[in-house]
């Protein structure tokens, strides 16, 4: 009897001990297939969308690669929030314990820690043996090597956003402004649209729709140059006084009192329901605009002072290093850049196409909000990529404005925390 | 008397189940010991090393640490405080005869089965200066007269973050301590209402005596808790703004974030100690209670 009890007791030790060593177990065939037996080459691709409909249209993207590829290759896409940048986060932590994506929708300001950590593909040899590699600029690509920070190119171009004004034309024939040619006529216009417009004794509509939350630095940045400052040195006399416009612009009222936590959600919504004339984001919120403004909505590229600047919303793809199937990862990621893939994504959301051969399509030649990110791009550019932007741009940047506004910091000594934040020292 | 012959065989029994436990108990919280004594900034992959008290030194000298530990006392007072006070009340409700009292009590445990996620999302949209429910309210019945941002605003962050947490915690404490009344004796009160005791001289008498263990353990878990929560705040504001809202474990997963988990963990350590200290002589009082 004893001997059984024996037996069952180290049955039991054995079955848990296998239960354990199971759960540890590297699932190291996962990804790994023979096309030659007709199972299909998985990929697993990861993206945000900012709308239902973006992401909707992302599925049946994927779902048409599958059906056309004609490689036995099937892409599997997974959305995650963008979270004002915590996507990256994600993707960083999904990655370096080894559950990340084959191949993932990326922004520029990730790199180089994905690449000091060894996580993404070398893409130079697949684009060098590429047919629709000059279908892109290459300028571009060089874009993409200085954002690793060496010679080679570990991203895939996507789509650009390059970041403009909206503005309600009905509010600014109500409060007689023009559109503004120059920065002070746009600090101007800020003022003269902040309006009680029921006569209750109550702002109701503000001039500018301020982002003082994660992702502000962007439409931030254009006040800075507007003053002739630049991202090199925030402490500069010039800097500060950008600086000083957007403390203005809160301590003065002609922005929403929420300023401070606003983010892409708020300023969206305060400029449709109408409490704000003017905000800043990019074409990716065009066709919101006009589904719910219809005609009611234009924009205008940040005006010039001293310097322009405006930001270069950027959105790539990148292989992983750990993906197994590198080349049917970039016949994926390549129909994004230059396929079907390209044009339905930025007909659906109204990116700027990085192809060529989109570009000249009549849809995006006869588009205002196109024209006008066009005619920004030679003023666009993005924020310097260290290791320390990203926490930069999450936690510093929005708290040390938030003192700002809140008066608690000096333009000046707002400024020095950013430089040390952003450049160390 | 301890089984000679056993030998080895229970050893190897519970060897599995420790085995569990050290996975994913001590593995972690000896990791995040030995990270807090390295330059361990995923960032700088290449510079990782150790660098001794290097990140307590720096810790100490950080005044947005400092501020983190006074506002998560703040947190910790108030919060367990009132869920205390509310949850007691809600308790001393829900043990008295009432028409619907099941479908109270059920009613009651929303809060804290709903996800702190959730939560934080669904405050968010209470609190919003432009579109909330609060404003609304408050607007309508003449309390205000303009909206208040009270979660972009310094003064008012902190304590909208607090009431949040007092929402979630009081049905906690209600369920508990409702347990615990349901095992004191009527005849306790009845003997009372003899000697003509009045509602106070019972509560304090009899109904606060009796329950002192369960206030005590329930106290202590949600402290610990409480102190270590983020998802309400990280999602109502992320510990903004102007780190207004920043209690410590918000700072730590904030710096968790930005990869500079050396940091981050000596910061974790400290909020250990932190809670240990408190602990100890939580546990002391309580034991000593036992005893007597």
């Amino acid at each position: 009897m004893k001997i059984v009890k024996k037996f069952l007791a180290l049955i039991l030790m054995f079955a848990l001990c296998m239960t354990i060593a199971s759960g540890c177990r590297k699932k190291d065939d996962e990804s790994s297939y023979d096309t030659a037996t007709g199972e299909p080459i998985e990929i697993t691709h990861w993206y945000w969308a900012d709308t239902q409909q973006y992401s909707a249209k992302m599925q049946d993207i994927v779902k048409e690669f599958n059906q056309t590829n004609g490689k036995n290759i099937k892409v599997t896409a997974e959305e995650y929030p963008w979270d004002g940048g915590g996507y990256s986060e994600t993707l960083f932590t999904a990655a370096m314990g080894g559950g990340g994506p084959d191949t993932a929708s990326w922004k520029l300001t990730s790199t180089p820690l994905f690449v000091a950590n060894n996580l993404l593909a070398v893409l130079d040899s697949y684009i060098n043996g590429w047919k629709d590699k000059d279908d892109i600029d290459e300028n571009l690509y060089q874009v993409m090597r200085d954002a690793g920070g060496s010679d080679n190119i570990y991203v895939m171009p996507w789509n650009t956003q390059v970041l403009y004004v909206y503005y309600r034309p009905s509010m600014f024939k109500d409060a007689g402004v023009s559109v503004p040619k120059t920065y002070q006529e746009f600090l101007e216009a800020c003022r003269k649209l902040t309006r009680d417009t029921n006569g209750d004794g109550k702002v109701d509509v503000y001039g500018f729709g301020m982002r003082g939350a994660k992702g502000g630095q962007e439409p931030w940045g254009s006040f800075i140059y507007a003053r002739g400052g630049d991202f090199s040195d925030f402490t500069t006399d010039k800097a500060v006084a950008g600086m000083q416009d957007f403390i203005n612009l809160f301590k003065n009222g002609y922005v929403p009192p929420t300023a401070p936590t606003d983010g892409f959600n708020e300023i969206i919504a305060n400029f449709k329901s109408g409490k704000t004339a003017m905000t800043i984001h990019h074409i990716g919120s065009s066709v919101g605009m006009v589904e719910t403004l219809g005609d009611d909505v234009d924009a205008f590229p940040f005006p010039s002072g001293e310097s322009q600047w405006t930001s270069m919303g950027d959105t790539e793809n990148v292989i992983f290093e750990a993906c197994d199937n590198k080349d049917a990862a970039f016949e994926w990621v390549a129909y994004l850049a230059t396929g079907k893939g390209q044009e339905e994504w930025c007909k659906a959301t109204g990116n700027v196409p990085v192809s060529k051969r989109v570009q000249a399509m009549p849809e995006f030649q006869n588009n205002k909000f196109m024209k006008v990110s066009i005619e920004g791009a030679p003023s666009a550019g993005i924020f310097p990529i260290l290791d320390t932007t990203t926490e930069w741009i999450n936690t510093i940047w929005p708290n040390t404005v938030a003192a700002a506004l809140a008066g608690q910091k000096t333009a000046a000594a707002a400024m020095q925390d950013l430089q040390r934040g952003l450049y160390g020292g | 008397m301890r089984d000679k012959k056993a030998g080895i065989w229970p050893y190897l029994l519970v060897a599995p189940a420790l085995l569990v436990v050290a996975a994913v108990v001590f593995v972690p919280v000896g990791n995040a010991v030995l990270m807090s004594f390295q330059s361990y900034d995923l960032r700088r992959p290449f510079a990782i090393g150790f660098i001794g008290a290097g990140n307590y030194s720096a810790v100490f000298k950080d005044t947005l640490f400092w501020q983190s530990v006074l506002r998560t006392v703040i947190w910790v007072v108030f919060g367990v405080g009132f869920q205390f006070v509310f949850g007691f009340c809600l308790a001393l409700l829900l043990n008295r005869d009432f028409k619907g009292r099941g479908a109270a009590r059920s009613v009651s445990l929303i809060p804290w089965v709903t996800p702190g996620v959730l939560i934080g999302l669904m405050w968010r949209w209470i609190y919003d200066g432009s579109y909330g429910v609060l404003n609304d309210i408050l607007m309508k019945i003449g309390i205000i007269e303009n909206p208040v941002p009270f979660l972009a605003r310094q003064d008012t962050v902190f304590p909208a973050v607090i009431v949040t947490i007092i929402w979630q915690g009081i049905p906690f404490f209600a369920l508990m301590l409702l347990a615990g009344l349901q095992g004191v004796p009527a005849e306790l009160y009845e003997a009372a209402d003899i000697d003509g005791a009045n509602v106070f001289g019972k509560f304090f008498h009899i109904t606060v005596p009796s329950l002192q263990n369960t206030i005590y353990v329930t106290t202590l878990l949600r402290i610990i808790w409480v102190a270590n929560s983020v998802d309400v705040i990280y999602n109502m504001t992320g510990g903004g703004p102007a780190y207004a809202s920043q209690t410590l474990s918000v700072y730590v997963f904030n710096k968790a974030n930005a990869l500079n988990l050396g940091y981050a963990s000596a910061m974790s350590i400290l909020l250990t100690l932190m809670l240990l200290l408190a602990a100890v002589p939580y546990l002391k009082t309580l034991f000593k209670i036992r005893e007597g």
